[in-house]
């Protein structure tokens, strides 16, 4: 496969613009990849970060971010059903936020007890109450410009409530264009001013002797005006309202479809170009007694090259510009496999680029090579 | 009863359709030894190159039948005339064909290869070919920085990679001077007299009679003259 090798780095203009060409649409798809599954991470991160196996909203909720309050009673009720081991509260309401210097901004404030789950960032969580008020409230550090606190604690109005600031938090930046702020569920109601009884999401944990499916139903039977999920459920509802329902999800992945495309383009020009130039050498190879596999091989190899070669330095310019954007998304998100798997469509944006020059030098005339 | 080894029986070429039709053969039957040196001559348009793609299994003739290692080679598939390409011809060409992109002992090797993919030591084996054609100092030069008699040489080496039984030639000294083309004559003569192989040459060139064992002339796709020579 020398004469693959050879054929494409003859001509390096050529090879450059088609290597560029591939590592222009691999940045793309690894970008866009990123976008997408960071914006699937965020959209159910609160909820990924709970421990419970149900949780109850009230009826339609799309999101985590649209709960409406539900009646008090539900929590008792959901108690009293054989299986739940535990109950939990979550809240979150849109609220007004003043800075330390005056500034108002608005946030989306959470709330949520203790026992929610180890990784939900409540400051009287186990393993972060350690130094902190249990009113405490917390931010993510990528919000630290709107929050606009300079030292910790800080002293801060949120809803006209005095709040303390004491801490700042990673993973949990802005999704929605508005900063998130915790708290434990007690003060976030006092905030927001809901009745001590009201609840916005119950939570639920189910004794791993019981089916969680099964008190899900017997949920379901007895509570008939909530919505009754299990987390994964949840999960997916949050997920395909925000990228599907939303539009958002869409316009994502058309802009990889697009890179995609804009690669399969600049790569089948160029391979067919290099193709056709040498398609008196497709028809020597032939006649001398290259077999049909033979020369296929030679053009398919000449695309990969251009693939694999593209692959690696778009993987090269798309990781620090991802690193770079996480300043300015901060829910960007890319999977080590993400970087792995967007190989393969860039090898197989190559090979179908070939199609074309693969037929041509097929069914070139061996006959031809005596034309001077 | 003729010696089946090459040659054509009764073969008709016809190019075209219609008006525009155009017969390049005309019921020729031609044989040619092993290990001789045979000159196709005639005017062009006489169906010279024509006879030489029957030879090579680069072309099927609408009527008769072709020869090749005394075997009929007309109703074999395009991948079984390949196959037979592959074992037993080896072409010459007048604009030398050389894969531009490769060095000259790169340009041997793949002749080797696309004879048996399998062959080991290809590179040496280039390598030893060159340097028996006086291109010991031009292994790693590409095409373009060798003279074209050097061209030509090359294109005869990588033609022999793999110790083909036939070679058909087609004007092999039509671009090169008087010295080139001579010796070129000369390499190709030194193919039938030490290793027997059969060269069957197309070519305008005078020059070639005193190398030749025998000269056909062609006209009107169809056999003129045919002469042994001395």
């Amino acid at each position: 496969m020398k004469l693959a090798w050879q054929n494409i780095i003859h001509d390096r203009a050529r090879f450059s613009v088609t290597v560029l060409g591939v590592s222009f649409a691999v940045f793309l798809m690894v970008f866009q990849g990123s976008l997408l599954a960071g914006f699937l991470q965020a959209a159910s991160r609160l909820i990924d970060a709970s421990d419970s196996d149900i949780w109850i909203t009230a009826r339609g909720v799309q999101a985590f971010e649209f709960g409406t309050p539900i009646e008090g009673r539900v929590r008792e009720m959901a108690a009293g059903v054989p299986g739940v081991l535990e109950t939990s509260r979550v809240c979150m309401a849109f609220a007004v936020y003043r800075t330390p210097n005056g500034k108002q901004q608005v946030v989306a404030l959470v709330g949520a007890d203790s026992n929610v789950g180890r990784r939900f960032p409540v400051p009287n969580a186990p393993g972060l109450a350690e130094g902190m008020s249990p009113d405490a409230v917390l931010y993510d550090v990528s919000d630290r410009d709107l929050i606009q606190v300079t030292a910790m604690p800080a002293e801060v109005e949120v809803n006209r409530h005095r709040a303390r600031i004491e801490r700042q938090i990673d993973g949990y930046g802005a999704f929605l264009g508005v900063p998130f702020l915790f708290t434990s569920y007690r003060n976030a109601i006092r905030y927001m001013g809901f009745g001590p009884e009201e609840a916005m999401y119950i939570l639920l944990r189910v004794d791993k002797a019981y089916s969680i499916s099964d008190v899900q139903q017997n949920l379901r039977q007895r509570l008939p005006e909530v919505d009754v999920l299990t987390r994964d459920e949840f999960e997916r509802k949050s997920r395909t309202y925000w990228t599907i329902k939303t539009g958002a999800g869409g316009a994502i992945l058309t802009a990889a479809v697009l890179g995609f495309l804009i690669g399969l383009v600049v790569v089948s020009q160029t391979v067919y170009a290099n193709t056709m130039e040498n398609i008196e050498e497709y028809a020597t190879l032939k006649a001398l007694g290259a077999s049909q596999t033979f020369v296929a091989r030679i053009v398919l190899t000449q695309a990969l090259i251009c693939g694999v070669l593209g692959s690696v330095l778009g993987l090269l310019a798309v990781v620090p510009c991802i690193g770079y954007a996480k300043s300015l998304i901060p829910w960007i998100y890319t999977p080590w496999w993400l970087l792995l798997v967007m190989v393969l469509p860039s090898l197989a944006m190559c090979s179908l680029a070939s199609i074309a020059s693969v037929r041509s030098a097929l069914t070139v005339e061996p006959g031809r090579v005596f034309r001077a | 009863m003729p010696n089946h080894f090459l040659g054509v029986e009764g073969a008709s070429v016809s190019f075209g359709k219609r008006d525009a039709q155009v017969r390049a053969l005309r019921g020729v039957s031609q044989f040619f030894e092993r290990g001789t040196l045979s000159l196709v001559m005639g005017p062009s348009g006489s169906g010279k190159t024509t006879l030489l793609s029957l030879l090579g299994c680069l072309l099927s003739p609408d009527e008769g039948t072709v020869f090749v290692d005394g075997v009929a080679v007309n109703g074999l598939s395009e991948a079984e005339r390949t196959a037979v390409r592959q074992k037993k011809i080896s072409f010459v060409f007048q604009a030398f064909r050389l894969f531009h992109s490769l060095s000259a002992i790169d340009n041997v090797a793949l002749g080797f290869e696309l004879r048996d993919p399998a062959l080991p030591g290809r590179m040496e084996l280039a390598r030893d070919l060159l340097v028996r054609f006086g291109l010991g100092e031009k292994l790693n030069q590409e095409p373009y920085e060798l003279s074209p008699g050097e061209k030509q040489r090359v294109a005869i080496a990588r033609a022999l990679a793999g110790n083909p039984p036939i070679l058909l030639a087609d004007e092999p000294t039509a671009s090169l001077d008087a010295q080139a083309g001579r010796s070129i004559c000369q390499l190709l003569r030194s193919q039938v007299d030490d290793d027997g192989r059969t060269v069957v040459v197309v070519t305008h060139d005078p020059r070639w009679q005193e190398f030749a064992d025998r000269t056909i002339n062609l006209c009107d796709g169809q056999i003129e003259q045919e002469e042994k020579n001395s």
